[in-house]
């Protein structure tokens, strides 16, 4: 019934974000306009090149998506909305190849924005209270799916803190992400923060964040003669999922549902790329709480299941490892503001690709794996790759 | 005092305070699979239409969290902290809820009921409650 999508002849053209955190007094379509232009540099286009948008966010807003796209310019593009949660970004990503694949684009352009302090608090409101599923923070319900590995596999929680220190340092890195140390995190400083869900700590939580990324799509001889001497990278297959039924699915409540759905829509786009993890040397991840992140080592076949806690001990997914994972700092350090989000894993994954990811190059990187999952709930795959 | 649901359709109130709230389910006529809460097409073999039924008030827990920051953000900071738990119940569903107890009480595979928990007065002057689950005396967790 379902199958991955394989991109044929789609590049990417230019890519921008700012670096997410709190803009408590910008407003969300200038946070998407300035995301947009960059992207629009990046390329070496305005506007008028752009054939079709394709818009990202979650905050509540009618008509949103519109009014940041005319912040750019008033040319009469069809602009396309997409919410999927947390994923929304990646999703949109994955519709604009799929517009510029299909041929009914040249170039497309893929913009998420969002403002998390605009969101803050307003879910709890009185009306949110009268609800049977309300209210309890991800956090918790994160958490517990790190207690039920606990007990199956007997992970420790130090092996969740190596897993956050290593974010954050990533992060620290990495210009375009909102949390930077002045210091190297350890796992103590990560298990000594406040805890928020049992065992998870704040600095194993992603923060609250406001931020707008942008990735530009087009045909990849365009791309090649705009752009001539530079690194191609192409979207080459991308799989999405809603949930699947199996006995144990929890309807009220739960952000996210079951782990399969990460590891079925990796086999999706792995078939629909032809190619397999080991083909894979960068990955970006749903690490909103950083147990999620160990589980995905296994869900999107890195190692084997019951495995991914000697990944950590070995350092096989940071620095000079086998796989390193979320190079920007992930959804912990680099932030996760929603519809961004996605788009930000995008923006890492062609700086690493095109060799551009100073202080925390993954040296010879040619394919990278983009994972979110959103509530509801939602799983998407994305594989690029960089030809010369 | 009445009492009554924070929200129609999930579980029912006895008459009598002594007896415990009943989850209200459905099971598929056809394969026979159980859900909760009601729903009208079955989930896992696509038939239209299911039949009530009332699930058990005890089970196993599956896993839970001691949430340590209050809910949603500021908006209940009178609540300290609290459990989030799933439970298992006999008829097949796995239930999330908020449980009742300290952070020390609870064990995964321990036997959980179901009570209920008054979170306010309405303008009606009735009790507005929802459906907790917590420990049974004596419990204790298994596998």
């Amino acid at each position: 019934m379902r199958r991955g999508l394989r991109f044929e002849g789609v590049a990417v053209a230019g890519i921008g974000m700012i670096r997410f955190g709190m803009m408590k007094d910008r407003p969300a379509v200038h946070l998407a306009r300035d995301a947009g232009l960059l992207a629009l540099h990046d390329a070496g286009m305005t506007l008028a090149d752009i054939d079709e948008a394709f818009v990202a966010y979650i905050t509540p807003g009618s008509m949103l998506g519109v009014k940041a796209m005319k912040e750019l310019g008033l040319t009469g593009l069809p602009v396309n909305h997409t919410e999927n949660a947390s994923a929304t970004g990646l999703v949109a990503f994955r519709d604009a190849a799929w517009a510029v694949a299909s041929g009914r684009a040249d170039v497309a352009m893929a913009i998420g924005f969002d403002k998390f302090t605009d969101m803050v608090g307003g879910g709890g409101g009185g009306s949110a209270r009268d609800r049977i599923d309300a209210p309890i923070l991800p956090a918790a319900y994160f958490a517990l799916w790190a207690q039920r590995r606990m007990h199956e596999r007997g992970t420790s929680v130090e092996t969740f803190a190596k897993i956050a220190a290593k974010n954050w340092n990533y992060g620290a890195a990495c210009p375009t992400a909102h949390r930077q140390t002045d210091h190297v995190v350890t796992a103590e400083e990560v298990l000594a923060s406040r805890p928020v869900a049992d065992p998870l700590t704040t600095m194993m939580c992603c923060p609250p964040d406001d931020g707008a990324a942008c990735v530009i799509l087009a045909r990849e001889d365009l791309v090649r003669s705009r752009q001539p001497g530079r690194r191609i990278v192409r979207p080459l297959a991308s799989a999405l999922q809603s949930e699947s039924y199996s006995r144990g699915h929890t309807f009220v409540g739960p952000v996210v549902g079951p782990s399969t759905m990460t590891s079925d829509t990796a086999r999706e786009c792995y078939e629909a790329a032809g190619i397999g993890p080991e083909d894979v040397h960068v990955a970006y991840c749903h690490d909103a709480f950083v147990n999620e992140e160990l589980e995905y080592y296994e869900l999107l076949g890195f190692c084997a299941e019951g495995e991914g806690d000697r990944l950590v001990a070995d350092g096989e997914t940071g620095p000079g490892g086998r796989i390193p994972f979320n190079t920007d700092g992930g959804l912990i350090a680099r932030g996760h503001p929603g519809g961004p989000t996605g788009l930000a894993q995008i923006h890492e994954c062609v700086q690493q690709l095109r060799g551009d990811a100073t202080g925390r190059q993954v040296e010879g990187a040619r394919v990278a794996l983009a994972h979110l999952v959103g509530g509801g709930s939602v799983c998407t795959v994305n594989l690029l790759d960089a030809v010369d | 005092m009445a009492r009554v649901p924070i929200e129609e359709g999930f579980f029912r109130i006895p008459d009598d305070p002594g007896e415990p709230p009943r989850l209200l389910g459905s099971r598929c006529p056809t394969c026979g699979e159980v859900f909760f809460p009601r729903r009208f097409v079955c989930a896992q073999c696509l038939h239209e239409g299911t039949d009530d039924v009332e699930l058990s008030t005890r089970g196993r827990l599956w896993t839970w969290t001691y949430s340590h920051v209050p809910m949603f953000g500021k908006v209940d900071a009178s609540v300290p902290g609290y459990g989030v738990g799933q439970i298992d119940l006999p008829e097949g569903p796995r239930v999330q809820s908020i449980l009742l107890g300290g952070p020390d009480d609870f064990e995964i595979g321990m036997e959980m009921e179901i009570d209920l928990e008054v979170l306010r007065e309405n303008t009606d002057g009735d009790e507005v409650v929802i459906y907790r689950f917590r420990p049974v005396a004596g419990a204790e967790g298994s596998a």
